[in-house]
């Protein structure tokens, strides 16, 4: 198995594409670096006395307001205190911030890059007509797939520690290193939410390598399928960027069609559990693990069993 | 070790109601280059896939080297080195990345050592660092060649080998397969230009519409035929004058056609110098007589014609 898999690797890394992607991700990432630190106020070290200044000039304003106007001023005194409350800076800008804030944002370029990749592996081999070389060799058809599959696995790993590492070595150069453990807000659906930044930027990475997962084992689903990686390419990205309107219409529909929580769409951006427990009432982390390992297990069956059945006659 | 290096039996395919091959049985003796003979559409691709595995069998076995292709499918596919039409390779890849490629595939270590001299018996030692992309044709057949016999199969399977390639290039391509099997590599090949397959092969099967409907080898074609009635041509001065004189003394000849001074004779050998007797008796004054060698497009078209009138009666 292993040195099937060093052909694929070799094949992947043979064409200059794949590396033009991991250097448009330091790219991406160095651009995203230097418009967060151009665009963003910089961190304000008197910050608290301003603050203090800020809720004694709402609390003036609020002595001359009346009726609604007086609840919102009130509503703003309180949140601007929560900043004193936790001893939160609210415009730290640490390489932690940028992380959490601006690297987690690139990972579509990953998923993306790999929708690619992962595509191409197959399908190149049909259009190119080297499958029937390489489906001729002493080795059961599965277990060529799933060489692939690890190989292209195995790159988009490649693609997410460049992404981490060139976020964390960019954000030192451009904003020094912050404190990990520095406190901060998250804006959720549910209201502000205290968080550990560097802990939230990990929790991000990790709640995004199963919908990276999935996403690629459909495209790798399609191009085995269909053979064509126009297809799978386009329906990867598809996915890849309306999952989450798609996800939030399907929700809304969830509360008629009970079914409807069972798609796909809704559980395929696990980052939302970074800043949230639940997307609706009864669908927890652990519930939308499921239905995804449901998809997944469908996915690679039917990969499976439809390449080692079929005739190549191409 | 079996026998015969390759032995198919009752390959069978069907697509739907549609039979694409039918019944097809036949073996590959060692050393052996064994042709697959046949019209475009006639099935030899389709047979060719199934052995080859790209192509699931209905029915029908495969025995490559003894192994059951069902039962010991790595040993079986160890033993066989295949080009499937236009050897396709990773073009952005370099001629030795590709060799290397298919040399980690195999189930026996491939050394370095192995890898050059294939490359060196295809004559590609000085463009093997570049990329494929760069290649001609016929340098892509080469390594096509080359990716075949890397792990020394015991058959070697090729299918319209020479399609797309020059005079040149098929003259190259033939030595290496008279080469390979003169080492005791047998070779499967399929083609549908005859003229082509009678310099290659010692044996041919020609399929018609999914059926293998004769197998002879080329030395039949040339031994045998001594004994048997064969085709002169005869250039002589009285030609209307020979035809009388042939249906008078000699009834079993048969003058199939004349054309000017020409005529075209079904003779037995012995009956040539007598033949020629009758003529100079006659003063009838012969310029040449000339043997008409079947071909083997001849045949192939003698016996795929006799079976369509058979299918016509």
């Amino acid at each position: 198995m292993i040195p099937l898999i060093q052909n694929e690797l070799m094949k992947i890394f043979g064409k200059m594409a794949s590396w033009i992607y991991m250097i448009v991700i330091v790219l991406a990432v160095l651009i995203a670096g230097i418009i967060y630190s151009k665009f963003s106020a910089d961190p304000n070290p008197n910050w608290k006395q301003d603050t203090q200044n800020e809720i004694t000039m709402l609390e003036n304003q609020m002595a001359s307001a009346s009726g609604d106007e007086k609840k919102m001023i009130q509503n703003q005194i309180e949140q601007t205190q929560q900043f004193l409350d936790q001893d939160i800076n609210p415009n730290a800008k640490t390489n932690w911030h940028f992380m959490n804030d601006v690297v987690v944002g690139v990972s579509s370029l990953v998923t993306l890059f790999v929708v690619v990749v992962g595509s191409a592996n197959v399908a190149a081999e049909f259009s190119d007509g080297t499958i029937k070389q390489l489906l001729i060799r002493p080795h059961q058809r599965w277990r060529i797939l799933l060489s692939k599959y690890i190989a292209v696995i195995i790159y988009a790993l490649l693609l997410v520690l460049t992404l981490i590492v060139s976020g964390y070595i960019i954000g030192l150069l451009l904003f020094g290193s912050g404190d990990f453990n520095m406190k901060m807000f998250e804006i959720t659906l549910e209201g502000r939410k205290v968080a550990i930044v560097g802990t939230q930027f990990l929790l991000k990475m990790v709640y995004f390598i199963p919908s990276l997962l999935i996403i690629m084992t459909i495209a790798f689903m399609l191009s085995t399928l269909f053979k064509s990686q126009a297809l799978a390419v386009g329906i990867g990205i598809f996915v890849l960027f309306f999952s989450s309107t798609l996800g939030g219409i399907i929700l809304m529909l969830a509360d008629k069609y009970t079914w409807a929580k069972l798609l796909i769409f809704p559980h395929l951006d696990l980052t939302v559990y970074a800043l949230q427990d639940r997307i609706l009432e009864d669908i927890t982390l652990p519930v939308s693990l499921s239905i995804l390992a449901v998809y997944y297990a469908i996915f690679m069956m039917l990969t499976f069993f439809f390449f080692q059945k079929r005739d190549i006659s191409i | 070790m079996s026998q015969f290096a390759l032995e198919v039996k009752a390959l069978t395919k069907t697509i739907g109601k549609k039979t694409i091959v039918d019944d097809v049985s036949f073996q590959v003796e060692r050393g052996e280059i064994f042709g697959l003979l046949g019209p475009n559409g006639a099935g030899k691709t389709t047979i060719i896939r199934m052995i080859v595995s790209l192509i699931n069998r209905t029915g029908g076995t495969v025995l490559i080297n003894g192994h059951d292709l069902d039962d010991s499918f790595t040993e079986a596919m160890n033993e066989l080195g295949a080009i499937v039409e236009n050897p396709e390779f990773y073009k952005y890849l370099s001629g030795y990345k590709n060799l290397k490629h298919y040399a980690r595939m195999a189930l026996s270590d491939i050394s370095e050592e192995r890898i050059n001299e294939v490359t060196e018996l295809v004559g590609l030692e000085n463009a093997i660092n570049d990329k494929v992309r760069t290649y001609s044709l016929g340098m892509r057949q080469r390594l096509g060649v080359a990716q075949a016999i890397l792990h020394k199969p015991s058959i070697l399977i090729l299918d319209e080998p020479t399609n797309g390639l020059d005079p040149q290039g098929i003259r190259e391509f033939r030595d290496y397969l008279r080469l390979l099997a003169s080492q005791g590599t047998s070779v499967l090949v399929s083609s549908h230009l005859l003229s082509e397959m009678q310099l290659m092969c010692d044996r041919f099967a020609i399929i018609e519409k999914g059926k293998l409907i004769h197998i002879s080898s080329m030395h039949d074609n040339e031994t045998s035929e001594a004994r048997k009635v064969k085709t002169i041509e005869v250039e002589l001065s009285n030609p209307t004058l020979a035809s009388k004189l042939l249906t008078e003394h000699m009834t079993d000849v048969k003058v199939t056609s004349s054309k000017g001074t020409r005529l075209t004779l079904s003779v037995r050998k012995e009956q040539i110098p007598m033949i020629n007797k009758l003529f100079v008796e006659n003063d009838i004054d012969v310029f040449e007589i000339l043997n008409v060698k079947a071909t083997l497009e001849d045949r192939f078209l003698e016996i795929t014609n006799k079976d369509k009138k058979e299918q016509m009666v």
